[in-house]
């Protein structure tokens, strides 16, 4: 068995940085689908979640690769700046500008929602406008340039795939839905809005349509690595039959997408195909949400396991 | 040698035909007429022939580099292969292969690990590098290893600091068998570049395209997994902290 030189930091790492990257593109496309959030249906209350959720998983994200460094272990603590000494295409390199930028953007994106009663036309409107044009691209950036970081390495056959960057693209963002609904369903009031019905039905569905894109896209990771053979057939067998198998198909494929698209579908058809009231209830919507949530854990801690315990085939 | 004072034969008689003579001149001797010394390639071959899987060379490393205790930067595979009593027991001596096309290097965010120009030594500088392991997973040969002193990442370096005083690094000053033999492969005279024109060579995981400068000759390239296959028993012993070869 191969060692494992990247850990559960960097496994949290991978998990809250999509979410809070996911978050932050939800909220901001939200916004800007209904022009700044001052036309009917603008779901407005989703935004304003998803941008005070989305800087604080990064940033804490981000403090755990940074304990994970081998410099910061060994006591050189502020090491890490020499990060931002170089550009380089390294997607370490992009990515940490990338990060940083979020970090920044998303902090004065939360900025402009945080007052007393933050509403469309309010005083920071155009300024939460502007910053959400920037936060759509660095969102969809940093929740791409992790796969693309795994991606890059042929020397792990499981994760030398371009198909890899968007599953993470596409649970980042189904795990940022998870976390603007679950946000939502825990704090907000018992009265049931109509307004409020609506957008939770247009996240769920958002939601389903993401899980059911994930599915595509894991069913195509798997299919080409079982069809080649050599180093990426070896690597993809530690999930089918291998060591990490109960664990893919039980943990993250069961639990994490099929069963709450399931649950999703349920209450989405009524109001999709008859036109009748969404209704979810709130323990239902806490538990779909956590079950997401749990999924999107699992695919980071599965690919950044299996990637480290397989290796190339031969010497 | 024969096919390239060919080419450049071919070009100078091309050139003189359009009249160049002088830049023909100058092109069939570059480093000559501009009295330039040509940048060194250094190389390694090992003749698995000859070793004894004694770890002189994994020891000498040690100690010349100062490596910590668990952690190796040269080391020797033993590779034990057959029923008895048809047996053989084949020694892999490992080390950084100072790629043509290194992995580490493109990676690396901060720049710490590069490729020499003037000698194509693969190196580290550990006061720039965070140890963030990005080049530890990208490395095809499990090379490297986070030194836990300086918190950096590791590796052989060819004992840059023996060679740069015309010195040959530890590992083949020490070997016993002479299986290791060292130097410039951009001089033909060379004991390496005579062992590279002499011999069938391989390299390690072809495949990965790193262009390795480690060659070896008659290694046993015989994996593991290959012992179903070949319905025979195979067993290898990495003699290092992680047991399982990468």
């Amino acid at each position: 068995m191969h060692e494992l030189h990247w850990g559960l930091p960097v496994i949290l790492y991978l998990f809250l940085g999509g979410l809070g990257a996911g978050a932050g593109a939800v909220s901001a496309s939200v916004l800007l689908r209904s022009g700044g959030g001052d036309r009917p249906g603008s779901g407005f209350d989703i935004a304003r979640w998803g941008a005070l959720i989305a800087p604080f998983p990064v940033i804490v994200g981000t403090g755990m690769i940074v304990f994970e460094l081998g410099s910061f272990q060994a006591g050189n603590w502020f090491r890490f700046v020499n990060l931002f000494k170089v550009i380089n295409l390294s997607p370490m390199s992009i990515g940490t500008w990338l990060l940083s930028l979020f970090i920044l953007v998303s902090l004065a994106y939360a900025y402009t929602f945080f007052m007393k009663d933050p509403r469309p036309g309010d005083a920071r409107h155009s300024l939460r406008k502007m910053l959400a044009w920037a936060m759509v691209p660095l969102g969809v950036g940093v929740a791409l340039y992790t796969g693309i970081l795994l991606g890059a390495l042929p020397a792990r056959p499981f994760w030398n795939s371009p198909i890899l960057a968007l599953l993470f693209l596409v649970s980042a963002l189904s795990t940022g839905v998870a976390a603007i609904l679950l946000a939502r369903a825990i704090f907000r009031e018992a009265t049931h809005h109509q307004e409020v019905a609506r957008s939770t039905y247009l996240m769920t569905s958002s939601d389903l349509l993401l899980i059911a894109f994930e599915i595509a896209v894991v069913f195509l990771f798997i299919m080409y690595a079982h069809l080649t053979i050599g180093n990426t057939e070896a690597a993809v067998a530690v999930i089918l039959g291998g060591r990490l198998t109960s664990l893919f198909w039980l943990g993250f494929v069961a639990l994490g997408l099929a069963i709450p698209a399931a649950i999703e579908l349920k209450y989405v058809i009524p109001t999709l195909l008859y036109q009748k009231q969404y209704v979810m209830p709130r323990s239902i919507e806490i538990a779909v949400c956590t079950l997401v949530l749990i999924g999107g854990f699992m695919l980071r801690y599965i690919v950044v396991v299996a990637g480290q315990i397989t290796g190339p085939v031969g010497i | 040698m024969n096919q390239d004072k060919g080419v450049s034969r071919r070009s100078a008689l091309k050139q003189l035909g359009t009249g160049a003579a002088a830049a023909a001149a100058v092109a069939a001797s570059p480093a000559a007429a501009l009295g330039a010394t040509p940048a060194k390639r250094y190389a390694m071959v090992i003749d698995t022939r000859k070793c004894v899987g004694c770890h002189a060379c994994s020891v000498s490393c040690k100690t010349e580099n100062d490596v910590p205790l668990g952690e190796t930067r040269s080391w020797v595979e033993y590779i034990e292969k057959g029923d008895f009593p048809e047996v053989r027991r084949s020694f892999l001596p490992r080390l950084c292969n100072q790629c043509e096309k290194p992995q580490c290097v493109s990676v690396c965010p901060t720049g710490a690990t590069y490729k020499r120009k003037e000698d194509g030594i693969v190196v580290i500088d550990s006061n720039v590098c965070i140890g963030c392991k990005y080049c530890v997973q990208a490395c095809p040969y499990g090379m490297r290893f986070i030194n836990p002193t300086t918190g950096a990442a590791d590796k052989c370096d060819f004992c840059l600091h023996r060679v740069e005083n015309g010195l040959v690094p530890a590992c083949v000053n020490t070997c016993q068998g002479k299986a290791r033999i060292f130097g410039d492969l951009n001089d033909p005279d060379s004991v390496v570049s005579k062992a590279v024109r002499a011999n069938a060579l391989t390299v390690l995981r072809p495949e990965m395209g790193t262009g390795p400068m480690v060659f070896y000759i008659d290694a046993d390239h015989t994996d593991a997994r290959d012992a179903a296959r070949l319905g025979t028993y195979v067993r290898i012993e990495t003699n290092r902290r992680q047991q399982e070869r990468v």
